[in-house]
């Protein structure tokens, strides 16, 4: 019998398994997959857009929830999380993973570059984006400010970064202060393998991590680079020696960053692996590969999870339960071709907005990726029609929340955090209480 | 102001003005082919991909199996790079009464159409999840045609024989003096402008928009009627030939292997406005039930994208006109001499794709004759020019090419196996294309992601050769992405949920498309169905 079932190694459950191994619970920690940090681009969002751009999210959490009162039935996750667990989850993940994997402040917004040169409004960063900073506050100028001259360079080899698109885009922002960046495009050449010309971004960060094979990049960023310039690259440098940046930074000798592109994520995967890797010292025990095929109950009260291992079905005995396994990206929720939602591990009660889930416009705010669980300010599962718990020790965290636009609101990672934080808090003082 | 003079101008850029420009230059005569949008955008575009053996037609009507039968041969042969031979077969699922099956072989024996009956152990070793309790199975010689490389290679091979082609051309005039045609006159969609073509004779062959065309030309109560198809694209190929349910024709009668999909259809709804086909839930509930009666397992497979076509037929009073399925779907010509007295006009409609050049044939006939030319059609002599190698097209070729230069080039688009070299190559030979005008001739964003990967890349690539500026290029992903989503959102279920969301996290969480430079929202630039005078034209000059 452990005490807690973590189903789902992305953000929230991996920090989630840390925090309640930290309070000295013992966890098992069931995925099926690698978690959906890695499809992410390595930031931790709070809240970036209201739908108008937030410089200052816990500020503007109140507002933000009235308008999302007003507009749905469905609370949204913070509704339930507030502004302190954000706050405390947002800290709670950047002490642990310290200021090498991530830098930045959750009361305060700043912008970032995209693939496509847009300003993407973000808390928390990977250190290798900080020359990419364009501040919010005019009061207080970002790395990159009206005037600062930037050159975007692809690599030939990598198809997911388009130097000319981002560039372009990019010169054409106007800047929250005023004013706008200058930007130029170029190129560069690096084969992540010997006469490879498609590598994927994990490859050639891969390639990154061999000290040797840096400086061929070196050589061709210090050729190209003009003075006062700063570099930018797509986001694949290095992978798993987290001194690889800082290294190739100091090499090229002028300021330079890295811009998210699509999946795989490596500075994703960074936070990944580092969490996983502080997950397994604090002997959280990791079930990897491992389907949750449903649970066992009683009265109410969730007894096990039954896991589908070689053979035979395991059920894995707990005194609570956690279902942090991601919304419809990961196949937790799914829509079947009857149109009927479903949650596919324990098939819970689903909170689901009136009226047509799929709108025919392409525009975002798609109501069907609103589709979730409902939990009480426990992050309890509750049944939305009674507002009751589904089972007593079932709680749920991160994206199989309902009531979220997590990709248009920029909230994935702030969700997953708060939500996470505060259902561990809860699980471990119910259970210290049921010692009792 | 005169801009061009020609023999003929043909109105259409369908299988059907393709295959005739196609005729009317390898006769020796001077031809302009216009469109109001890209080549094959219309009907043939929104096609399941059927190259007929016949089989359909056995019973109701066996001249119409017969012609199929033969065009078959010559389209196999002429357009090797668009037909693939895949076979079919006719099958009596659970669901579906014996007794048309009885007439199948000897109605196809009547027709000189090959076909053998099969046992169903033989079916299920050609079609493993072919539903385990059908009944009877006949093989015929069902290939698979990809209607846009077809109308492409008919126009080039037309533009070889001195044709000119002018898409995103918009005819709203037809000039006549007294009793005879003189000119066609068009709006010019993309760069503005207006030109006039003389011209001795005009082929209307404006599919489900014929009338309005005749119109133009003082010819009116040409009445087509728009029978509204729905068609789904289920991911992977579930058969590797063409299965027909052996019934008289009905909805959802078909699953057609076409490249790395397989095509579910058809509805048969009369719509009142070509221009706007919707794709109603309900339909989509009927063909997944429809191929649940065929495939083991249909239901759970994936559908990745549906679309909607009108087939143009004209209104004939023996039958109902809200009744679209019974009316004749042979070819249909209407002879504005005959009809209106007017001299240089004909106006064709309905017909099949598989047919086409047979269509083509005959309405030049009937042109020549009038136009007093003695000039012997010779379309079935030669192969188009994309199509001069010896083999038909299979779908792993893509694959076959890949092999051979994966070392030197990257893969745009994995799904399609679409690599940068296609794309820039066509990319730059057509500077004025939209993505939307690439993908149909090279499959980009077609396959499971709908575009959540290679899109980005390709606009990329629009700028990184000049071809678009950053924000030219965005425009062009913002529009590529919603025209996917026209597709997608009617049938969204199951693990095509699941990309698209994944899609959503990319285009909007990791790249943020909405807050990119641009309009987030913008209008359609070349809207089609819209009155030339409009605002919209306007604009665009």
């Amino acid at each position: 019998m452990r005490d807690v079932m973590v189903i789902g190694a992305g953000l929230s459950g991996l920090l989630a398994a840390i925090r309640l191994r930290q309070a000295g619970l013992s966890v098992a920690l069931v995925h099926k997959g690698r978690g959906g940090l890695q499809l992410g681009q390595g930031t931790v969002d709070v809240l970036g857009y209201r739908p108008q751009r937030v410089a200052r999210p816990l500020d503007e959490l109140d507002e933000f929830l009235a308008d999302q009162h007003r507009a749905s039935d469905i609370a949204h996750p913070y509704a339930h999380t507030g502004a302190d667990a954000i706050r405390e989850g947002v800290g709670y993940l950047a002490e642990l993973l310290g200021e090498d994997y991530l830098v930045g402040d959750a009361e305060v917004n700043v912008a970032l570059p995209t693939a496509v040169g847009a300003l993407r409004p973000t808390a928390y960063y990977p250190p290798s984006m900080a020359d990419g900073v364009v501040s919010l506050d005019p009061a207080k100028p970002g790395a990159l400010r009206a005037g600062s001259a930037v050159v975007v360079v692809g690599i030939r080899e990598f198809k997911d970064f388009t130097p000319e698109l981002i560039a372009g885009n990019l010169a054409l922002n106007d800047l929250p202060g005023g004013g706008r960046l200058e930007a130029r495009a170029d190129w560069v050449s690096f084969p992540a393998r010997d006469g490879e010309v498609d590598s994927t971004g994990l490859n050639i960060a891969r390639a990154l991590d061999d000290p040797a094979r840096r400086g061929a990049l070196v050589d061709q960023l210090k050729a190209l680079g003009r003075p006062g310039e700063t570099i930018a690259l797509p986001a694949v440098l290095g992978h798993e020696d987290p001194t690889a940046f800082a290294d190739l930074r100091s090499q090229v000798g002028s300021p330079l960053f890295e811009i998210p592109v699509p999946p795989p994520g490596v500075p994703g995967m960074r936070l990944n692996d580092r969490l996983t890797r502080i997950a397994k010292e604090a002997r959280v025990e990791v079930f990897l590969g491992s389907n949750v095929l449903g649970a066992d109950s009683a009265g109410g009260v969730l007894q096990a999870g039954v896991v589908g291992t070689t053979g035979h079905d395991t059920h894995l005995k707990a005194r609570a339960f956690l279902l942090a396994a991601g919304g419809f990206e990961s196949g937790t929720l799914e829509l079947d071709s009857y149109q009927k939602v479903s949650e596919t591990i324990l098939g819970l009660p689903l909170a689901i907005p009136a009226g047509e889930l799929i709108h025919d416009t392409w525009a975002g705010q798609q109501p069907l990726f609103s589709v979730g669980v409902a939990t009480n300010d426990d992050m309890v599962v509750v049944d939305p029609a009674t507002g009751e718990p589904v089972y007593s020790n079932l709680y749920a965290a991160g994206g199989v929340l309902a009531g979220a636009q997590r990709w248009d609101e920029k909230s994935g990672e702030g969700i997953a955090v708060a939500s996470a934080v505060r259902a561990a808090d809860a699980i471990i003082s119910n259970l210290a209480g049921g010692q009792r | 102001m005169t801009d061009l003079s020609v023999d003929v101008v043909v109105i259409g850029g369908g299988a059907t003005g393709a295959g005739v420009a196609r005729d009317v230059a390898m006769r020796g005569l001077s031809v302009v082919l216009v469109d109001r949008a890209d080549l094959g955008q219309g009907t043939t575009g929104r096609y399941h991909g059927l190259l007929h053996s016949g089989g359909r037609y056995v019973i109701s009507d066996p001249e119409s199996a017969r012609e199929c039968a033969e065009e078959n041969a010559i389209i196999t042969r002429i357009h090797t790079d668009a037909v693939e031979q895949t076979g079919g077969l006719f099958v009596v699922t659970p669901e579906d009464s014996e007794e048309y099956s009885e007439g199948f072989m000897a109605g196809a024996a009547k027709a000189h159409m090959p076909a053998e009956e099969i046992t169903i152990a033989q079916a299920l070793s050609r079609e493993p999840r072919l539903h385990k309790g059908t009944k009877r199975a006949f093989a015929v010689l069902d290939g698979t045609v990809d209607g846009w490389a077809m109308v492409w290679g008919a126009v080039e091979s037309a533009k070889e024989h001195g044709a000119t082609v002018l898409t995103y051309h918009e005819v709203d005039r037809i000039h006549r003096v007294g009793d005879r045609v003189t000119a066609v006159e068009c709006v010019d969609r993309k760069a503005g402008g207006r030109i006039t073509i003389d011209c001795r004779f005009v082929i209307n062959a404006g599919g489900p928009w014929a009338g309005r065309i005749a119109g133009f030309a003082g010819c009116h109560d040409v009445d087509v009627v728009p029978g509204r198809g729905i068609m789904i694209a289920m991911n992977h190929r579930l058969v590797n030939s063409v299965v027909n349910r052996c019934i008289y024709p009905a909805d959802g009668d078909i699953l057609v292997p076409v490249h790395t999909v397989s095509i579910i259809g058809t509805t048969d709804v009369k719509a009142d406005d070509p221009d706007n086909l919707p794709i109603p839930r309900n339909e989509v509930q009927q063909m997944l039930d429809s191929g649940a009666a065929m495939i083991d397992g249909f239901r759970e497979a994936r559908a990745v994208h549906a679309w909607s076509g009108a087939r143009p037929l004209v209104k004939d009073n023996r039958v109902k006109a809200t009744d679209t399925r019974h009316m004749s779907r042979g070819m249909s010509v209407l002879d504005h001499l005959e009809r209106d007295d007017l001299h240089g006009l004909l106006t064709i409609t309905g017909g099949k794709l598989t047919t086409y050049r047979l269509m083509a044939k005959r309405i030049v006939d009937i042109m020549c004759e009038q136009l007093g030319e003695d000039r012997p059609c010779t379309t079935d002599q030669e192969p188009v020019p994309t199509s001069r190698k010896t083999h038909n097209y299979k779908v792993t070729h893509r694959l076959e090419e890949r092999d051979h230069q994966f070392q030197e080039d990257q893969i745009i688009c994995e799904c399609e196996l679409m690599s940068r070299q296609m794309f820039t190559e066509l990319a730059e030979e057509n500077p004025d294309a939209t993505l939307d005008d690439l993908r149909r001739r090279l499959r980009l964003g077609m396959g499971p992601c709908q575009g959540g990967f290679c899109s980005t890349r390709a606009a990329g690539l629009l700028c990184t050769n000049g071809i678009q500026d950053s924000a030219g290029a965005t425009l062009e992903l913002r529009e590529f992405m919603k025209h996917r989503w026209m597709g997608l959102w009617p049938i969204l279920a199951g693990a095509q949920v699941r990309q698209t969301a994944l899609d959503e996290w990319i285009m909007r969480g990791t790249l943020d498309i909405d807050h990119a430079p641009g309009d987030e929202n913008p209008p359609e630039r070349y809207p089609v169905g819209v009155p030339a005078d409009s605002e919209a034209v306007e604009v665009a000059r």
